[in-house]
């Protein structure tokens, strides 16, 4: 058991992450070279979003020799307007996998920012370059690191560090990668357009290897308001998270080693003293308003052992059972467990019942949980058939699956609390799509947010008809918390959605010229693979995009009735003076007649006729 | 059968016909020519095609349309639009017809796009083709106007032609032993001479040419007509005139299952889908098999009937036309068995089983019934 611990540990996170590349979407110089331009740019405007910074980025991608086929080596380059990193935390940042400041219960693109450090590593396997990065983080000094990354140590190498003055904050990564444009280029043009379109806050520039650039400005000069980090939301918390919540509510029994002797004795005034075990309590007894937590714990449990401190080094403490009034111990000079009967009338009963169970129930609900009340938490312990007084340390396991039961079944909670998201803004999303696709009719909606397995999400949804989009069918743009998703889109939930609906109710019908941009932010995206592309389909998630898909479809609807309704006019419009004259050809030659009949008396009527119906 | 006296009356029938649908197709020009000079808006009363308009006929002993008609109005603004295209349909008809042109019902769709005539689909201006054939009578082949499908006739009839180029041409139907389709040339030629005694209508084109083989044109003095399936409106037109023209009685030969005694059925009493025409029945008509009760008669290989086919009994049970005699019993036995056999199941006794056992037995026991 120990022997397979210890192999493991030998495998560095460099060397796991770069053993295990296809998973992390680094399949083949193509998908690399999509992979890392996504990587970079999210990371900078991650890095935009956390300090309110409105983000201006710069991407290039240029061939390292043009004349070569591809696949060759290319340099990537991205640079942001951000806070930059401090100079110091430069080389751990981009120099180890595993550093980051992204861990933490609030929406970000990325998960952990290990995706920059795996396009660094790549790059550097692909063509032994090293990666160059330029911060400014004072907006006075500019530290530049050309660094290589020692993939078995997990440790960067740094081969060069120079200083320049600069006048603003920002970030520059250039690494050279092998990589495929001529194949990559159309999905890396759709990801930065896309981009633009659900960040309608930044200005992006790319400028391709050609040399061609393409701009996309800001649109709106406001940002949607910061995710801030939050507690988890009743619904949909399954046992085991429970139990880890619990674990660390309740106050573990400290481990009464030589530290804990050292600081009992020293709480005491017993420095240097040794009393016997009636003495020590004495002392207790007197000193025990000024007690930490985990010496009275200790003084507790030596009343019940009948130790003085000497004797309380030689034992260790294996179960402290409140249920059924017993304290288990090992006493290492006679290698003997033994097993200590607890009286419940003892003071000192009290003192590790409390300990050991941990907060009420109420007291955990309010505390632990969002959107919990003392006022719901006494309506859910009635709900659940539970004292809100009960101590949670003391739930059996028959206990615990009865919570988790009751508090996803509980109705009466608050819809999570969706502060922990950053979904773009119903106005933000229009101005966006109003912008990019130029439309006759546009309508946006935000649902409000819902829960999935105890996370979070919210869906944010346009459609777009008419104007400048091409007449060829249903166009979905999908994004997750503001990352286009361009592969795999067969698979995913959004696409299962618009295909099940049934569009001619909607008086959608053949090729319509319609764009449906989807936005699902959640602090936990499901996704069906690592590469992140598509998502899986949670009925919490079908439901919310369905509710959103139909009232979109049912705003479009009118829309299209009302644009019916005046193309009908005007064709009506003309009706009787284009048919008539054309019935009077056909029948002159049917009846053999050589002149056409004098029609204009009956086009009089018609046009009057239609004058009336209109 | 003496052909020589009946010519005089059976000659030029087609050119009849063709006169008889050009008045017509005048008349109703000069109606509308005079209800726009005089400021009037004109319109159609076409008989309803309606399923509550369609009854049987006993005494023609086929569906029929009922009393009920619609009135198509130009005055009627959602109406202008299919009155305009039923008015250049009659204008296209007659120029077809005088020019001795034919089209199919495709060629129809594309043609009225030359006139600022804008059917949406093939299956609208398929509709007014029927709205036509229901206005004026005619079924759409006297308009020259031609499915795709075709079927074959075989044996000693000699037609002329009155086709544009081949007009006064004669031709035997037993040269090419292949047979002739009954295409639009065929369908308008004068039937002129022949020294067959019967009609044999069979329903598939590999046994057509297996009875073309053992000569049963010569064995039992007979035309032979595939009609491919479901015999066309073309081919039930051929067989009406060969039955009422020349006074031969029509046989039919068809799978051993209920589709095959609708196929029947529909050569003698018409479908509905044609209730607004004519001429398209063979009343006397007689069907020789194959029966529910020959299966198990001659033993023949069976396969089990599917789902639909079972539905399909069903259906065929609530029509007057299935309520007595043959038609009913055959229905009941399929419904017992749940067995069907195919005219091929006869090669179980050898290739000629059919043409040397089985069609002398029925055409003898034909003569009861």
């Amino acid at each position: 058991m120990s022997l397979t611990k210890e192999t493991f540990s030998q495998i560095s996170p460099s060397e796991f992450f770069y053993r295990n590349r296809d998973l992390a979407g680094f399949s083949n110089p193509t998908r690399s070279l999509y992979t890392s331009v996504r990587e970079f740019v999210e990371n900078a405007l991650d890095a935009c979003d956390q300090k309110k910074i409105l983000p201006d980025i710069h991407l290039s991608i240029k061939a390292v020799d043009p004349e070569q086929p591809d696949p060759k080596p290319y340099i990537l380059s991205v640079k942001d307007n951000g806070p930059g990193i401090e100079p110091k935390h430069v080389p751990l940042a981009f120099g180890t996998v595993l550093y980051g400041s992204k861990f933490g219960l609030k929406q970000a693109r990325g998960m952990f920012g290990l995706g920059a450090t795996m396009a660094i590593l790549y790059g550097q396997i692909t063509t032994n370059k090293p990666v160059i990065v330029k911060s400014c983080a004072d907006g006075k000094t500019q530290d530049e690191f050309v660094m290589l990354l020692d993939i078995q140590k997990n440790k960067p190498v740094i081969q060069k560090h120079t200083t320049k003055e600069a006048s603003k904050t920002g970030l520059v990564v250039s690494i050279v990668l092998e990589g495929d444009y001529s194949k990559a280029g159309t999905k890396i043009r759709d990801y930065v357009s896309q981009t633009s379109l659900i960040t309608p806050y930044a200005s992006i520039t790319f400028e391709d290897p050609s040399g061609e650039k393409f701009h996309f400005p800001r649109i709106v000069k406001e940002m949607p308001p910061p995710p801030t980090i939050i507690k988890p939301h009743p619904h949909g918390i399954d046992v085991e998270t429970i139990r880890r919540m619990i674990v660390d509510t309740h106050y573990q029994i400290p481990i009464v080693d030589n530290n804990m002797i050292i600081k009992v004795r020293s709480e005491l005034g017993l420095q240097k003293k040794n009393l016997n075990s009636k003495g020590i309590m004495e002392r207790a007894q007197k000193k025990w308003s000024g007690l930490s937590r985990p010496v009275r714990t200790v003084v507790a449990m030596m009343s019940f052992l009948n130790l003085d401190f000497d004797g309380l080094s030689k034992i260790r403490i294996d179960d402290l059972d409140i249920a059924n009034k017993k304290l288990v111990y090992w006493n290492f000079g006679e290698s003997k467990s033994h097993v200590v009967e607890l009286d419940s009338e003892s003071p000192y009963y009290k003192q590790l019942a409390n300990t050991v169970q941990g907060d009420t129930l109420h007291a955990f609900l309010t505390k632990r949980f969002q959107r919990v009340g003392p006022t719901t938490a006494d309506k859910f312990c009635e709900f659940a058939k539970f004292k809100s007084e009960k101590r949670i340390g003391s739930m059996t396991n028959e206990e615990l699956v009865k919570l988790a039961d009751a508090l996803q079944k509980f109705e009466e909670f608050l819809s999570p609390d969706p502060s922990c998201l950053a979904p773009l803004g119903e106005e933000p999303l229009s101005k966006g799509i109003m912008k990019f696709f130029n439309p006759e009719f546009a309508s946006v909606i935000q649902r409000s947010a819902s829960a999935y397995s105890g996370f979070p999400f919210v869906v944010e949804m346009g459609v777009a008809y008419g104007g400048d989009i091409p007449p060829a069918g249903l166009k979905v743009y999908r994004f997750a918390n503001r990352i286009p998703l361009l592969y795999d889109e067969g698979s995913d939930v959004v696409l299962k959605i618009v295909n099940e609906m049934d569009w001619s109710r909607y008086k959608i019908k053949g090729d319509p010229p319609l764009v449906i941009v989807s936005h699902i932010c959640s602090t936990r995206i499901p996704y069906k693979t690592v590469g992140k592309e598509n998502v899986a389909d949670r009925p919490e998630i079908e439901r919310e995009l369905k509710n959103a898909l139909q009232y979109l479809a049912r705003k479009l609807a009118v829309h299209m009735s009302r644009q019916g309704m005046a193309d009908m006019a005007k064709k009506r419009a003309n009706l009787y003076s284009k048919y008539i004259p054309l019935i009077a050809q056909f029948v002159t030659e049917l009846s053999a007649n050589k002149k056409e009949p004098n029609y204009k008396q009956l086009i009089k009527k018609g046009s009057e006729l239609e004058e009336q119906q209109i | 059968m003496n052909l020589k006296n009946n010519k005089s009356k059976t000659a030029k029938t087609a050119e009849a016909r063709k006169g008889k649908l050009l008045s017509t197709l005048k008349n109703q020009g000069l109606t509308i020519y005079n209800d726009l000079e005089n400021g009037k808006f004109p319109q159609f009363s076409i008989p309803s095609r309606s399923v509550s308009n369609i009854v049987y006929d006993k005494k023609l002993r086929q569906y029929i349309l009922g009393n009920s008609s619609a009135v198509r109005s130009a005055r009627n603004m959602s109406q202008l639009r299919s009155y305009t295209q039923l008015s250049w349909l009659a204008f296209f008809v007659n120029r077809l017809v005088k020019e001795g042109k034919s089209s199919t019902l495709r060629d129809i769709y594309y043609s009225s796009q030359a006139f600022e005539i804008d059917f949406e689909d093939q299956p609208e201006s398929d509709n007014i083709i029927v709205d036509l054939e229901a206005l004026l009578s005619f079924p759409r082949e006297d308009f020259h106007i031609f499915p795709e499908e075709r079927s074959s006739v075989f044996g000693d009839l000699t037609i002329e032609y009155t086709v544009p180029g081949y007009e006064g041409r004669r031709v035997n139907l037993s040269d090419h032993p292949d047979g002739y389709l009954i295409g639009p040339s065929l369908s308008s030629a004068e039937l002129i001479d022949t020294s067959a005694e019967l009609v044999i209508a069979i329903e598939k084109g590999g046994l057509f040419t297996r009875f073309v083989e053992e000569k049963v044109h010569k064995k039992f003095k007979a035309i032979i007509v595939d009609t491919a399936g479901q015999a066309p409106r073309s081919t039930r037109s051929l067989l009406k005139r060969l039955n009422t023209e020349l006074g031969l009685p029509v046989v039919i030969l068809a799978d051993g299952d209920v589709y095959g005694e609708h196929i029947a059925m529909v050569i003698k009493s018409g479908s509905a889908n044609a209730a607004h025409l004519r001429e398209l029945t063979v009343p006397d008509a007689k069907w020789l098999g194959v029966w529910a009760t020959d299966i198990e008669k001659y033993k023949l290989p069976t396969i089990p009937m599917t789902e639909s086919d079972i539905k399909r009994i069903y259906d065929l049970q609530k029509d007057p036309r299935y309520q007595e005699g043959n038609w009913k019993t055959q229905l009941e036995v399929f419904l017992k068995i749940k067995r069907k056999a195919e005219l091929e199941a006869f090669s179980k006794y050898g290739l000629t089983n059919i043409t040397d056992k089985y069609l002398p037995e029925k055409l003898e026991l034909s003569k009861s019934f």
